[in-house]
């Protein structure tokens, strides 16, 4: 397998789904052009790209939760329940799915109706397959999001869109980094050329399908340059293959100047780096994650984490927020501890509606140092590749210069380590292989030592771990006890 | 002496985090810590128990499915030898919010010795470990000996 960031070629692309849709029987029933005619026949106010860009032009924040079910008629009802409290509809995929373990999936929907509940963390989308994929999305009036972490998506991708969803997360690289172990990057990011192929060619049909790589990456003190450049790489991957509507994301580190310049740089990031490609057709729109972190137990705290984290994905003026619940420690919600983190969401979205987070040195500081750190990473990744970013991009994690904090992939070096600074900042602790300016380094070090000077200890992994378990223990930074 | 565990998230689970934490703290607390990562089965934890000898599995799950996941896994490691290993499970074990002493009892007539929530201090499972594993050498050894 050559792997280049060339769009595939139709007959290529043709002869691969071929063999795709025969993967699991529910691919037999998947006809593109069924699938085009049954996108043609949605809404616009069920279409997710036109939401999003309503959205976009009118300076508000959408707010989406994440939810799935084993059983269908659950699912629905779950969905509905959930509507009325969210601008955008998500269907979270179980984690065997995830895995193209489908016999798996299969007996976790009979566990499931055997116990009269859920025990799947996830909608099965490919087991239950396209007509009922149809009923969930005519059942609902919101436009639907497929959410998952899965590396090989390419039969989930045919099924739930030509099952009218009309919006699809992942990409080669964080479906891959943070959601597998073994799987090669070659592998997931060619697999991903063919999701977005796919939506290329809804797109060639006049269906615009959204596409989201995913921000928040292992969800762990990710320093935000380092999630900006896998964002950018696969919205470019995904600009190739013919996507055109694309939210690129990010997950809230909890210091507000850090996070809103975060989504600032990412939006002006991404606009130069797609134009630089030659690209100029695409709509660009942003997704902030509420704390990917662990969560306090206590709910009144949870609720906090919750709404901080909305107020900032407000502000920073971001498309939309993904939104966590009060049940978060505990892990899957219930629909009404989900409903209530809309609910939470909603209100501090509608309060900093018309607030303008204002400009200032420290601001226009740390948006200049995450656009210093991409570019310094983004050029290192289009040497490797030879001018190739997908052929980079795989060369840059064997190097340790893509490098994802806390990540479980074989493929990643997991020698960059994070800390916060002394105000909450999520900063280079060791930087590994990852080709940050000496300066950048310096500076970095210097803001880790005055927080190791306050604190009376030096920098170490304890802090880290220290940091790691902070939000779900009331703090944002992990002090020592006193 | 240095006791050998062995540590593992069960199943389609790729939760990374904890489990380089705990392999971190286990180190420091004196164990040698053989961490099979994420997405471990039922049979790569028992093949390394009994590679390296280990006097006790720690099995974490964070994503849900461990219900499922754990399902016969002390028979499995009974079958293979490994009669009386210290078990334990800790994590997000279940869907939806349940009280964790309800948990326990699922996961306990599973066959583990010891269940954890997410939230338990990691020094208690230190020194559970310790309890348990004098325990299984006192047995273990003893039924070798009159073997």
């Amino acid at each position: 397998m050559e792997l280049q960031n060339k769009k595939i070629e139709l007959p290529d692309f043709l002869a691969e789904r071929e063999q795709v849709l025969t993967t699991w029987p529910t691919g037999k029933d998947v006809k593109f052009a069924d699938g085009v005619k049954y996108q043609e026949s949605l809404p616009e106010h069920k279409r997710f790209a036109a939401v999003l860009k309503k959205a976009d032009q009118e300076g508000k924040t959408l707010s989406q939760p994440r939810a799935g079910v084993a059983l269908v008629d659950e699912h629905i009802a779950l969905l509905q329940g959930l509507q009325t409290a969210c601008d955008l509809l998500p269907s979270t995929i179980d984690a065997y799915t995830r895995l193209n373990r489908y016999d798996e999936a299969a007996k976790g929907i009979a566990k499931s109706r055997e116990a009269g509940t859920s025990l799947l963390n996830g909608f099965p989308a490919v087991n239950h397959g396209l007509a009922e994929c149809r009923r969930v999305v005519e059942a609902v009036d919101k436009p639907v999001q497929v959410r998952h972490g899965t590396p090989d998506a390419r039969l989930l991708a045919e099924i739930t869109l030509a099952g009218g969803f009309s919006a699809y997360e992942g990409g080669g690289i964080s479906y891959n980094i943070p959601y597998a172990k073994k799987v090669s990057l070659e592998r997931s990011i060619r697999d991903w050329q063919y999701c977005d192929r796919l939506v290329g060619l809804y797109e060639e049909h006049g269906i615009r399908i959204n596409r989201e790589p995913f921000g928040p990456l292992s969800g762990t003190l990710v320093p935000p340059f380092m999630s900006h450049a896998v964002a950018i790489i696969e919205g470019l991957l995904a600009l190739e293959q013919g996507v055109r509507s694309i939210t690129v994301g990010y997950g809230q580190v909890g210091n507000i100047v850090q996070d809103i310049a975060a989504i600032r740089s990412l939006r002006a990031l991404a606009d130069e780096y797609f134009r630089a490609a030659g690209f100029d057709d695409f709509e660009l729109t942003t997704v902030f994650h509420q704390w990917m972190g662990g969560f306090p137990e206590n709910e009144a705290m949870a609720f906090s984490v919750i709404s901080w984290g909305g107020a900032i994905a407000g502000m920073s003026g971001a498309t939309k927020v993904i939104v966590k619940t009060p049940h978060e420690a505990r892990g899957i919600p219930t629909m009404e501890a989900n409903r209530q983190g809309l609910n939470a969401t909603r209100q501090i979205l509608n309060m900093v509606q018309d607030q303008v987070f204002p400009a200032s040195d420290a601001l226009a500081f740390e948006v200049e140092l995450i656009k210093r750190e991409v570019r310094a990473v983004m050029s290192k990744v289009f040497e490797l590749g030879e001018g190739d970013i997908a052929v980079g991009t795989v060369r840059a994690f064997e190097a340790g210069v893509l490098d994802v904090p806390f990540a479980p992939a074989a493929c990643n070096a997991g020698k960059l380590l994070p800390v916060r600074d002394n105000h909450g900042a999520v900063r280079v602790f060791e930087a590994g292989q990852v080709p940050l300016p000496e300066d950048v380094l310096t500076l970095h070090r210097d803001l880790i030592a005055e927080r190791a000077r306050a604190e009376g200890r030096e920098p170490s992994f304890q802090m880290v771990v220290d940091d790691i378990y902070a939000i779900s223990k009331s703090t944002l930074i992990g002090r020592p006890a006193k | 002496m240095q006791e050998t565990i062995v540590i593992g998230v069960i199943g389609s689970d790729c939760h990374a985090v904890g489990n380089k934490i705990l392999e971190n703290v286990f180190a420091r607390a004196g164990f040698n810590v053989i961490n099979l990562g994420v997405m471990v089965s039922q049979d790569e934890y028992i093949d390394a128990a009994i590679e390296t000898n280990a006097r006790a599995i720690l099995v974490s799950s964070i994503y849900g499915h461990g219900e499922i996941d754990c399902i016969g896994m002390r028979d499995r490691c009974t079958e293979r030898g490994l009669d009386g290993i210290p078990l334990f499970v800790g994590g997000n074990l279940v869907i939806g919010k349940r009280e964790f002493k309800d948990v326990e009892v699922i996961f306990k007539g599973m066959g583990f010795d010891r269940v954890f929530g997410p939230d338990v201090d990691l020094q208690h499972v230190v020194d559970c470990l310790h309890q348990d594993i004098a325990v299984y050498n006192r047995e273990h050894l003893a039924v070798e000996a009159a073997a």
